[in-house]
């Protein structure tokens, strides 16, 4: 449909819900008992206080705040001063999905747990850097799929909403008019139907 | 780990964003008992410390913590899951028109039919209200061009009257050039193509 | 066209039968793309033009029924048709980006209303509008509470999730007088501009979001 707002996480946001799975290494700073299933390499009842783990950041994030914090948690190595000077350094030329797929959101949600450090301005310096690249790639007439695959998800929904904005100013262009076309869901439903009557 | 089968909802989603699977009904009873249990675990463990608050011995509260932040995580998800379904769904109220094929309304739950006709109701109660006579809104998507259109047909359809009393026979590959406000319905619905010479 | 209040106190006249004035078709579609572009640009709901739309509409209706004793053939009625269908595109999808963002930000929307009935200030949502966002809540919520039923113990944060519209958004602008002063979100120490008539921009929605609804600014 028409409405496409600007993208900003909320609660049934698909996105942040897949980033906020992500993993985060951490420390316990207390005993947890009965849930020593948590640390699949051990076969203890209880989380002893000193146990490092990887836990989805959701869970951290609640458990690193308040009063009596239960565990300390780490930027995740691909947020750590190393690799923030690859970024510095050339961000264009860096395949950030392997880094992480969502690494524009979850880094500015872990930059919090290392407050000294300077993940917040590497996140801007790299997304305006690769931004130029971006809008390169949006308006190449080639198609390179590793173009893609080397992009963020936030890059991604940008490179998609960018693409298809340009084909219709195409359309536009060329034909003066753009066809009536057959809504994207019946299209959809067209397509796998014809995939399973054969 | 808490909260694994609540995300396979959500990524079972993310896996078709412009289609709606099934009513994944056991991945969500599924979630449904791990809240159960969690809550009930925390239940049980609120008031044994509460019993033991004199006694010296470990705090079950990072426990109780634990947990409850893995409820909230489950809620999330499936309240999630439900409301993208339903984003969805009234999306396909729009492209579909007023009745869905009967294959896709097989992957609704009973909830999701009672909250798509209430939708579709309360949109054509909101469309009866505009002007003196109603406005359809599921009409006139693009910005017009022509009052005469060319189009194919897609499928053996049958019968289709105009306006003005003609009766044309829309059949497959068949070609026509037709007034664009009445086949606008009929390409969004796949039964004809508009060709842009 | 001086600017939209001078419309809307001929408008207020028009009912009143001892003096009734007709607007423009030429102003009313002027107002009605105006009011389409703002709508499609701005990303909360802005404050009804419903007005108009039915003025509007009353014409395209009388326009349709005169052009019917016209001869097929006659090539003023094809432009006069073509010209009857732009508009009710128009219209349409005026109402349409409404409904939308009223399905996707109504709790966000309806607070924003009932905070506007507490103040005695005018909705934004017109009645239809009003009962369409309640009946839509009312049926999200009706579908959760459903599906919450088998936990009748656990927290209800979940009823408060309000998804809110990134009113921070950038967005292209023309100003329609000189504006003395547009004060800039966010940035440093309240830094004001001076704005010429005519002038294009790009700014944080937020910044110009009160001219908008004044129609000192108009977004393209």
């Amino acid at each position: 449909m028409s409405l496409q707002p600007s993208y900003l996480p909320n609660y049934f946001s698909i996105d942040d819900i897949l980033a906020s799975q992500e993993r985060i290494p951490c420390t316990f700073s207390v005993n947890v008992q009965k849930l020593g299933n948590l640390n699949p390499s051990s076969e203890e009842t209880d989380l002893k206080a000193g146990t490092a783990l990887e836990l989805p950041l959701w869970l951290v994030q609640d458990l690193s705040t308040g009063r009596q914090p239960v565990v300390i948690p780490e930027l995740p190595k691909v947020y750590k001063e190393g690799y923030r000077e690859i970024l510095k350094a050339d961000a264009s030329a860096v395949d950030l999905h392997k880094f992480n797929l969502y690494y524009f959101e979850l880094g500015s949600y872990v930059r919090v747990f290392d407050r000294k450090s300077d993940v917040a301005d590497t996140l801007i310096h790299a997304f305006t850097n690769r931004f130029r690249q971006l809008m390169d790639v949006i308006d190449s007439t080639e198609h390179n799929p590793t173009d893609f695959q080397r992009m963020d998800s936030l890059e991604r929904r940008l490179f998609k909403e960018s693409k298809e904005s340009r084909m219709k100013l195409h359309t536009w262009l060329e034909h003066s008019t753009t066809p009536i076309e057959t809504a994207a869901m019946v299209l959809n439903h067209k397509k796998r139907k014809r995939g399973t009557d054969l | 780990m808490f909260g694994e089968k609540a995300v396979e909802l959500i990524k079972e989603l993310d896996r078709c964003p412009t289609s709606l699977p099934p009513y994944n009904t056991d991945l969500v009873s599924e979630v449904n008992n791990e809240m159960r249990h969690l809550i009930e675990s925390n239940q049980d463990d609120a008031r044994s410390e509460e019993e033991n608050r004199s006694l010296s011995g470990e705090s079950l509260l990072p426990t109780i913590k634990c947990r409850h932040s893995a409820v909230i995580r489950n809620i999330r998800c499936l309240l999630a899951y439900h409301y993208n379904r339903l984003r969805v769904l009234r999306t396909m109220r729009w492209q579909f028109g007023g009745v869905l094929p009967s294959d896709i309304k097989q992957n609704l739950s009973h909830l999701e039919v009672e909250w798509l006709t209430k939708y579709s109701n309360s949109l054509a109660q909101y469309m009866r209200s505009v002007g003196e006579e109603g406005i359809n809104l599921a009409t006139n998507l693009k910005p017009p061009k022509s009052l005469y259109i060319e189009v194919r047909c897609l499928v053996n359809y049958g019968k289709f009257e105009l306006n003005n009393g003609i009766v044309l026979l829309l059949k497959k590959n068949s070609r026509h050039f037709l007034p664009r406000s009445e086949c606008e319905e009929l390409i969004r619905q796949g039964v004809l193509e508009h060709l842009v010479s | 066209m001086e600017d939209d209040e001078n419309l809307h106190a001929l408008l207020d006249t028009q009912d009143d039968e001892e003096n009734e004035i007709e607007l423009s078709p030429a102003v009313l579609i002027e107002v009605m793309e105006e009011a389409w572009l703002n709508e499609k640009f701005s990303p909360e709901i802005l404050p009804n033009k419903i007005d108009f739309v039915e003025l509007l509409l009353g014409q395209l209706s009388a326009m349709e029924e005169n052009l019917e004793n016209v001869g097929d053939r006659d090539i003023k009625k094809t432009l006069h048709l073509l010209e009857v269908d732009r508009l009710r595109f128009l219209v349409g999808s005026y109402l349409r980006m409404r409904l939308e963002k009223i399905e996707f930000y109504v709790d966000h929307i309806l607070k924003q209303e009932n905070s506007r009935l507490e103040n005695r200030e005018d909705l934004y949502l017109t009645e239809a509008e009003l009962t369409f966002a309640r009946n839509f809540k009312e049926g999200i919520d009706n579908h959760f509470e459903h599906l919450m039923r088998v936990h009748p113990t656990i927290p209800v944060d979940w009823k408060n999730q309000v998804i809110q519209p990134n009113i921070h958004s950038f967005v292209f602008s023309r100003s329609k007088t000189n504006i003395e002063s547009i004060i800039i979100d966010e940035g440093n120490d309240d830094e004001t501009v001076y704005v010429n008539k005519d002038s294009q921009m790009i700014i944080s929605y937020n910044s110009v979001s009160n001219l908008v609804k004044k129609g000192d600014v108009q977004l393209v």
